[in-house]
């Protein structure tokens, strides 16, 4: 249980943590952007309430004093400056480093020492009336570990009450966070809680809560007959309580600092009792998998339903029928939707990448990301935040120029970097622009040819395509020195095959010195595709239909023969044939694959800007179909991508279009 | 249906309180304007909670805080929700020692104050319940998804 708290935990902490970094970056352009200081204050504080509830003391006290600084500037006791954005850049950093050991459940070891050595020291510095109280509960928090350990006469005491049959609760309680009157609350949760049991400890003492002492929560150690969980009921019925987490402290006659382990690990192994009311939950993304599985099963026995309905024409049974297909329909849509998130998810790390490129590389940059509303697959969103990380470090190191050079150009000595994300049909499409120097045709010429990549011929018709072919290449570079951004030559490579991978494709233009531009075109989602089905011989296959630019009929005669290979010329295009049934291994000399007339039907499909042909037996028609993955044993069959199971139960494997090419 | 009785000096307030315990289904039994009506209203009346105004004119010798340990003393289990308005920490924490089980903050907002006195009287049931030795089942764990 515990872990599934910290699932909920890291999650939300990592979503604070992305908002804050993506505010700092606004208010080190415009320091006077007050909502956005605004909102940090709020997400650290935040972020500071649940880690205090998970028991995270350094986490929790790193916070602490990055709200104190924020809360000054917030207040505008201090003003913005360069340093204090650094500071606090330094702290998400290192909150960005403990949350990632929390999730991996490695006993700490990040240091957190020269992060709060400099806040505190620049807490030290500016006035000094101001200075004493933040310090003093500061390092409150900061030795609040050694806080929740119980000296010797308490823990003299503690015995004494389990000796008598009480049980000792360590409960955390927060308040809510637009609680006014937080003092006498606190004292009204004292009151209530003196009438369960006897208060043994309170972290801060329960005077200093009385005096308001206090940040919004606070932690009591309690003796007490009462079922653990009729205490966190009775502490929840007093208003403006936010959340209570009762769990029993076990206590040993040990050493502070073994007693102050014990009692954690003790509080592990019982699980607090946390209760907060729930207005959104989170659910594992497999669990919704499986509901799209079962969706998909569902779509298909619903349309078994209605064949066999209208095959044996059961009148009082059509409107039935009709009912169930437009709620599974709407079913389907709303499931669907669950999965969904929007980009924003994954640009909102995006500006402080930016921010920090561009400052190792010396350049100045703008971000401009657009569209970010727009919501995508999680599946989808997980995979390309890397190449979409990679592409704007791309666009940063290689695409812009220095102010220097941009002076030279005429250009702003601002670079701009665009994300644009837009949805058309069924398709996303993520644009990542620059505005600098494009891609040197010449320079990629010089190297493709030392690389013997390709022949002094090829350089002529050398186009955008081609181009990011060539710059595509494992391995290939024209950046002269190697950073650590780029240079090494892995990226863009590993961008296209995991975006082609995705069922998408990247597109690339550029223009000398306005700049360039990478199109990533991408599935809305992978669960369910629009297909055209198709008969090759008895087999049915389901071509996905962002592959089809159209179906056509051929006359034999049509046929052209280049080099041994079939090819037919559309529009003054030559696109080559495919077998289909040779290719996946259902070829029957009994069935021709021409109809009566000695016609060919065709799917031109195209991935990227190749086209082929390929022949089949039958065009049957659209249809939404859910996609399977296949098994292990022949997930890498050549041709084959997944299969579907169609609404009379057959199946019908989906055709794999890139790796026909 | 539970009883409510409202003491406060303010007919605009009491009229408001009562406009919103009312729509949820509560019966107002009875309002007072002063701490001394109160005390009197409660031995006769004896509602099931009295939402008291801690600031009111000092007519006789009782104040809100008075009134609320009057109460006490006829009933030491009566619910008793103060509303003040905000800065009167000192006086909210008398009224709470004194017996008070709950404070709103005035202005008063709807979804406070019926929450506070729901939780109350439940609280006050299932206080009553378990002296009399029925167990009272306690709420269960938020659903969760597994892990």
């Amino acid at each position: 249980m515990q872990d599934s708290y910290k699932e909920l935990f890291l999650s939300e902490s990592q979503e604070y943590l992305g908002n804050i970094s993506k505010c700092l970056v606004k208010i080190e352009e415009n320091p006077a952007d007050s909502p956005s200081i605004n909102e940090i204050f709020r997400g650290i504080h935040t972020l500071k309430g649940m880690s205090a509830t998970m028991g995270y003391d350094k986490l929790t006290a790193l916070c602490h004093l990055a709200e104190d600084l924020l809360d000054e500037v917030r207040n505008k006791k201090r003003k913005l400056n360069s340093e204090i954005i650094d500071i606090l850049f330094a702290a998400v950093d290192i909150i960005g480093e403990l949350l990632e050991e929390i999730k991996v459940n490695k006993p700490s070891v990040v240091d957190i020492g020269e992060v709060t050595q400099r806040l505190k020291k620049f807490l030290l510095i500016k006035d000094k009336e101001v200075d004493e109280g933040l310090t003093a509960a500061a390092k409150s928090v900061l030795a609040s570990g050694d806080k929740f350990a119980f000296s010797e006469s308490e823990t003299k005491t503690v015995r004494q009450a389990q000796d008598k049959g009480f049980q000792v609760f360590k409960i955390v309680i927060t308040l809510n966070h637009d609680c006014v009157m937080k003092e006498a609350r606190a004292f009204l949760v004292i009151t209530n809680l003196r009438k369960l049991g006897e208060i043994l400890k309170s972290v801060p003492e329960v005077e200093n809560l009385k005096e308001g002492k206090f940040e919004f929560f606070f932690t009591v150690f309690l003796a007490s007959k009462e079922d653990q969980r009729i205490i966190r009921q009775e502490l929840l019925s007093i208003s403006e309580i936010e959340e209570v987490v009762v769990s029993s402290a076990e206590v040993q006659e040990k050493t502070a600092a073994e007693v102050k382990s014990t009692v954690q690990t003790a509080s592990a192994q019982a699980g607090p009792v946390y209760v907060k009311k729930i207005q959104s939950m989170r659910i594992p993304v497999e669990r919704l998998d499986k509901i799209m599985n079962l969706m998909g099963e569902l779509a298909i026995a619903k349309i078994r339903l209605a064949q066999t309905v209208q095959t044996y024409k059961i009148e009082p049974l059509e409107e039935v029928v009709f009912m169930l297909d437009r709620l599974i329909t709407t079913l389907q849509d709303e499931v669907m939707q669950t999965r969904l998130l929007p980009v924003a998810y994954i640009l909102d790390a995006f500006p402080r990448v930016v921010r920090d490129v561009a400052r190792k590389q010396n350049k100045e940059v703008d971000l401009e990301i657009l569209g970010s509303e727009i919501e995508l697959d999680r599946v989808v969103l997980d995979e390309i935040s890397d190449p979409l990380l990679h592409l704007v470090r791309n666009s940063i190191d290689h695409g812009l120029e220095t102010p220097e050079d941009r002076i030279k150009k005429k250009k702003s000595p601002r670079g701009k970097v665009t994300i644009q994300v837009s949805r058309q049909k069924g398709q996303i499409f993520i644009e990542v622009g620059d505005d600098g120097r494009g891609v040197d045709f010449q320079a990629v010429k010089k190297v493709a040819l030392a690389k013997g990549l390709i022949t002094e011929e090829e350089t002529k018709d050398l186009d955008e395509k081609r181009i990011l072919d060539l710059i595509a290449l494992p391995g290939f570079t024209t950046s002269a020195k190697i950073t650590d951004i780029s240079g090494r030559g892995v990226g863009l490579d590993v961008v296209k095959s995991k975006i082609e991978a995705l069922g998408g494709r990247v597109d690339f233009e550029t223009t000398k010195d306005v700049g360039s531009k990478f199109i990533l075109t991408l599935p809305l989602t992978l669960a369910i595709i629009k297909a055209m089905l198709v008969k090759v011989q008895e087999e049915i296959y389901a071509v996905p239909l962002m592959n089809i630019r159209e179906t056509i009929k051929i006359s034999k005669k049509e046929l052209k023969y280049l080099q041994n290979f079939e090819v037919i010329k559309v529009r003054d295009e030559v696109i080559p044939i495919i077998r289909l049934d040779k290719i996946l291994g259902v070829a029957s000399s009994k069935l021709k694959p021409e109809d009566g007339d000695g016609r060919l039907s065709l799917v031109i499909v195209e991935y990227g800007k190749k086209a082929m042909g390929l022949v089949v037996s039958q065009v049957l028609g659209e249809q939404d179909i859910a996609v399977k993955p296949l098994g292990a044993l022949v997930k890498r069959t050549k041709g084959i991508a997944g299969a579907t199971i169609l609404g009379d139960g057959r199946v019908a494997l989906i055709l794999d279009i890139m790796s026909l090419m | 249906m539970k009883k409510i009785m409202i003491v406060d000096d303010a007919i605009f307030m009491r009229q408001m309180l009562a406009k919103i315990l009312v729509a949820e289904g509560f019966e107002i039994c009875a309002e007072a304007s002063c701490a001394t009506e109160a005390v009197e209203k409660y031995k006769t009346i004896k509602p099931d909670l009295v939402t008291m105004d801690i600031v009111m004119p000092m007519m006789e010798e009782l104040d809100g805080i008075g009134a609320v340990r009057e109460i006490i003393k006829i009933d030491p289990e009566a619910c008793i929700i103060i509303c003040s308005v905000m800065g009167q920490q000192s006086l909210v924490v008398e009224a709470i020692r004194a017996g008070a089980k709950d404070f709103v903050t005035k202005p008063v907002q709807p979804i406070r104050l019926l929450e506070a006195v729901k939780n109350i009287l439940k609280l006050n049931q299932n206080l009553r319940l378990r002296r009399s030795g029925i167990s009272v089942p306690a709420m269960p764990l938020p659903p969760f998804p597994s892990s």
